[in-house]
């Protein structure tokens, strides 16, 4: 089974923001969303030695993502293949796994109110066509491939030529998009756009907390009881005569 | 004409009068409360079965995977086992809003809710006595009832409570309306309330199918009627309101059947 990974080559990339535009096209992202997008690092450094990048955002697809379990109805799934898919016929829009994603990579689509972000282009992948964003980087500064397959760019990136992925010491969820560059573009990279704790919204805190134990404890209690009331009406016995 | 008096608090019965009392029926329930009923009982047992399958997320989950796995595959898949509670939980409200415009008069004016469903001092009586009898802890005499017991009252009050909660949410979640928190408030709001019901609906089927002494009340679901003794011991107030409306239902027939005429 294959294992599908990014790398992103951001010496290569020069914030042209092509790739946002090919997969907001591909996928009619709606205005003012993106299931990529290229952010600005702004400038790092003192004068004389400043240092600025780009940093590619998108779904990391990560190993152990923190998505999957936040969602309630099992709408996000880790497909066979490793990547992170949304399956729409399920999603309710409620927005657990926008809070939990440490890569702020997801949003609500306005127009479906359901979850939506990068798939690494499935639809294509079907087809045998390279993700839409990778095939449109003039910079060629997007290589995507198979974990799997020792012969593929990604293999050779992430193995051999020490593409780094993008984790902190707290968070470190095996994300699948690995970037290469400078040290440099790197640090000033990170220092932005690093991933943040994943949250969980207020209602599936109370869920976990208060709810669930509520609900159980409920019911459990009300069976229990009515074990009791049954065990004593099969020791008692009924009345033939109603007196 | 029955001369006898209507007793005001239930009186020792001879073994004559209580086997004729558990011949003669009364009338409790409408045919459309029944089937209603049954409509409504058939809908929980499916969004139950369903709903439960639905919530598969690690932190939310309450059924093991074997049981969501179960239900996805006797339907197909989990996209369906969704669709299918929509599509019932959507048909359940509707036929809910109809019951509510066409059974008003009926049913739900604030009046008959207040006989029926609302609770007077007999009432918080007979829930603690009622629950230390089924305990073995007492050997007091349960008070008097209306149509409904205090237990079946504080049920309905439960229900009518959540069921507008559920519905509500259900249909947010349905079409995902407003805000994306309020989608996910709802979703918490439609397990707790579903959760409270179904603890409560547990001691309704328990007291409606098992419990031996209100088993006249189980079948009145399906016939409509109740045997007169039954209503005596259990709901004498609603059975003494009963008889005097038969009384005067009697005597109004009578009043306006013309006599025989004398033939020459």
């Amino acid at each position: 089974m294959a294992r599908y990974a990014m790398v992103i080559k951001t010496e290569r990339c020069v914030g042209c923001q092509s790739c946002t535009v090919a997969c907001k096209s591909e996928w009619d992202v709606p205005n003012g969303y993106a299931r990529t997008r290229v952010p600005e690092t702004g400038t790092s450094g003192t004068f004389p030695n400043l240092n600025t990048s780009f940093h590619v955002n998108q779904c990391n697809h990560c190993d152990r993502p923190t998505c999957v379990p936040a969602c309630p109805s099992g709408a996000t799934y880790q497909a066979e293949d490793g990547t992170v898919q949304i399956d729409r016929a399920l999603c309710i829009g409620c927005g657990a796994c926008v809070a939990a994603c440490p890569y702020r990579a997801r949003y609500i689509d306005p127009g479906a109110g359901k979850a939506d972000k990068c798939d690494f282009c499935t639809p294509r992948r079907e087809q045998g066509l390279a993700p839409a964003c990778v095939l449109t980087c003039p910079g060629e500064a997007k290589v995507f491939g198979d974990l799997e397959d020792s012969s593929s760019d990604v293999y050779r990136l992430v193995y051999r030529e020490g593409a780094r992925r993008m984790v902190t010491n707290t968070v470190s969820i095996g994300p699948n998009v690995y970037y290469t560059g400078t040290p440099e573009h790197l640090e000033v990279q990170a220092a932005s756009f690093a991933p943040v704790p994943p949250r969980t919204i207020a209602p599936g805190v109370i869920w976990g907390a208060i709810a669930k134990k509520l609900v159980l404890l409920a019911v459990g209690a009300t069976f229990a009881g009515q074990a009791i009331a049954f065990f004593r009406q099969l020791a008692v016995g009924e009345k033939r005569f109603e007196d | 004409m029955n001369a006898q008096p209507i007793p005001t608090h239930p009186i020792a019965l001879t073994a004559e009068e209580a086997t004729g009392m558990e011949q003669r029926n009364i009338k409790k329930h409408d045919v459309a409360i029944i089937l209603l009923h049954w409509f409504n009982a058939s809908v929980w047992l499916i969004e139950l079965i369903s709903g439960l399958a639905l919530i598969v997320g690690a932190a939310y989950r309450v059924m093991p995977q074997w049981y969501t796995t179960m239900i996805a595959s006797a339907l197909g898949s989990r996209a369906n086992v969704l669709r299918v509670h929509i599509a019932i939980g959507l048909t359940w409200i509707i036929v809910f809003l109809v019951y509510g415009v066409f059974g008003y008069r009926n049913y739900l004016r604030k009046e008959v809710l207040v006989n029926e469903i609302g609770l007077d001092q007999d009432d918080w009586q007979w829930l603690r006595i009622r629950v230390l009898l089924i305990l073995n802890r007492t050997k007091e005499a349960l008070p008097e009832q209306g149509s409904y017991n205090a237990g079946q009252k504080l049920f309905a009050l439960l229900v009518y409570a959540a069921l507008p909660v559920i519905a509500v949410t259900g249909i947010i979640m349905s079409f995902h309306l407003f805000e994306t928190s309020v989608v996910a408030w709802a979703m918490l709001l439609h397990f707790l309330a579903v959760g409270m019901v179904v603890s409560g609906l547990m001691v309704h089927a328990y007291m409606g199918a098992v419990f031996p002494e209100e088993r006249p009340a189980f079948f009145s679901m399906i016939t409509g009627r109740v045997n007169e003794l039954f209503a005596y011991k259990h709901h004498f107030k609603w059975w003494k309101q009963t008889k005097i409306e038969q009384r005067r239902w009697q005597q109004e027939f009578q009043s306006t059947t013309p006599s025989e005429p004398k033939s020459d």
